[in-house]
């Protein structure tokens, strides 16, 4: 008796609410968040530059198509005292150029496109980069930029170093 | 007052939904990230090319062929994905069968090349070759595409 009434009293002075948690789902939230904020940054700034390595013992070339001498830029190292330091040279009668840029500005230069119709080499022209064996690779990809840049397409490494 | 405390004194327990939500989730976290940066993104300092004319890397089928740096330019082997090689020509020969058995699964696929900024270009040259001549052995039409990867900083890109 005295136990029924005491559960009658409890249920007239506090009604059972309804309530969300909310606790686990801000909790998930946040991890989240964080994960998306740092996986973004993984590959931050990772970017490549494509390079098609043809197929070259194939012999099923076109016999009539032109063989096109590809342009030849060597990357000579200057010595061990600076690693980072090359001589460039452009295979032909060519002004050398002293710096990545100079190389830039005269492959730009001699591109054929709609503004300079009487340019020596078409985009596709190949060009070959013959780093020398101690060449350091970011020098190599120093070089490979600066041709990109000018608005080549077909840019490949020589067969041997 | 005195009604209430008949049923039994107050309990105090700790509500541990949230911290099994975060342990389970931090675990997926390390599980995941640690599979991808070991396996594929092998730490080193890629080259930072100034104005760069990069390209975004392909999302897919592709596979990362890293020249893992050693001490003063040297490398200490090529690792793609979990299989490493050593630097010897026994070691790029191991390399290009490997490629080789890659390529004849999916012959489109692009190997992503990563190499240390001061690693030489001797070293890196097997690699190419390696890539190259694994590609002559496949079934793919006209060329065997490499991505070399850089950093690039200035976040710009070319269409290409």
């Amino acid at each position: 008796m005295s136990r029924h009434g005491a559960r009658h009293a409890i249920s007239r002075r506090a009604r059972p609410r309804l309530t969300l948690n909310l606790t686990p789902m801000i909790d998930v939230v946040f991890q989240l968040l964080i994960y998306f904020l740092v996986s973004t940054n993984f590959a931050l700034g990772e970017q490549v530059y494509r390079v098609d390595l043809p197929n070259r013992e194939e012999g099923a070339a076109d016999p009539f198509a032109l063989d096109e001498e590809p342009l030849r830029i060597e990357l000579l190292a200057a010595g061990d005292a600076t690693p980072g330091l090359v001589a460039i040279r452009i295979e032909g009668p060519w002004p050398q150029p002293s710096s990545f840029e100079e190389l830039h500005d005269f492959l730009e230069s001699r591109r054929i496109d709609a503004d300079r119709p009487a340019g020596l080499f078409a985009p596709d022209h190949p060009v070959l980069i013959d780093p020398g064996p101690s060449v350091r690779w970011d020098v190599t990809v120093d070089a490979f930029n600066a041709v990109v840049r000018a608005g080549y397409t077909n840019v490949g490494f020589a067969d041997e170093p | 007052m005195s009604v209430v405390h008949e049923r039994g004194n107050a309990r105090i327990e700790a509500n541990l939904t949230p911290m099994i939500d975060m342990t389970f989730l931090l675990i997926v976290f390390f599980v995941l990230v640690s599979r991808i940066s070991e396996v594929e993104n092998v730490p080193m300092e890629l080259p930072r090319p100034i104005d760069p004319a990069t390209v975004p890397p392909p999302e897919e089928g592709r596979v990362v062929l890293n020249v893992l740096p050693g001490p003063d330019g040297t490398v200490e082997g090529y690792k793609v994905g979990a299989a490493q090689f050593a630097p010897t020509p026994d070691g790029a020969a191991a390399l290009e069968r490997h490629l080789a058995t890659l390529l004849a699964q999916n012959p489109d696929l692009d190997v992503n090349l990563r190499a240390d900024r001061a690693t030489s270009y001797a070293d890196i040259s097997p690699a190419l070759e390696a890539v190259a001549a694994a590609g002559r052995t496949s079934d793919r039409a006209a060329s065997t595409r490499i991505n070399l990867v850089v950093v690039n900083d200035q976040r710009r890109s070319v269409a290409r």
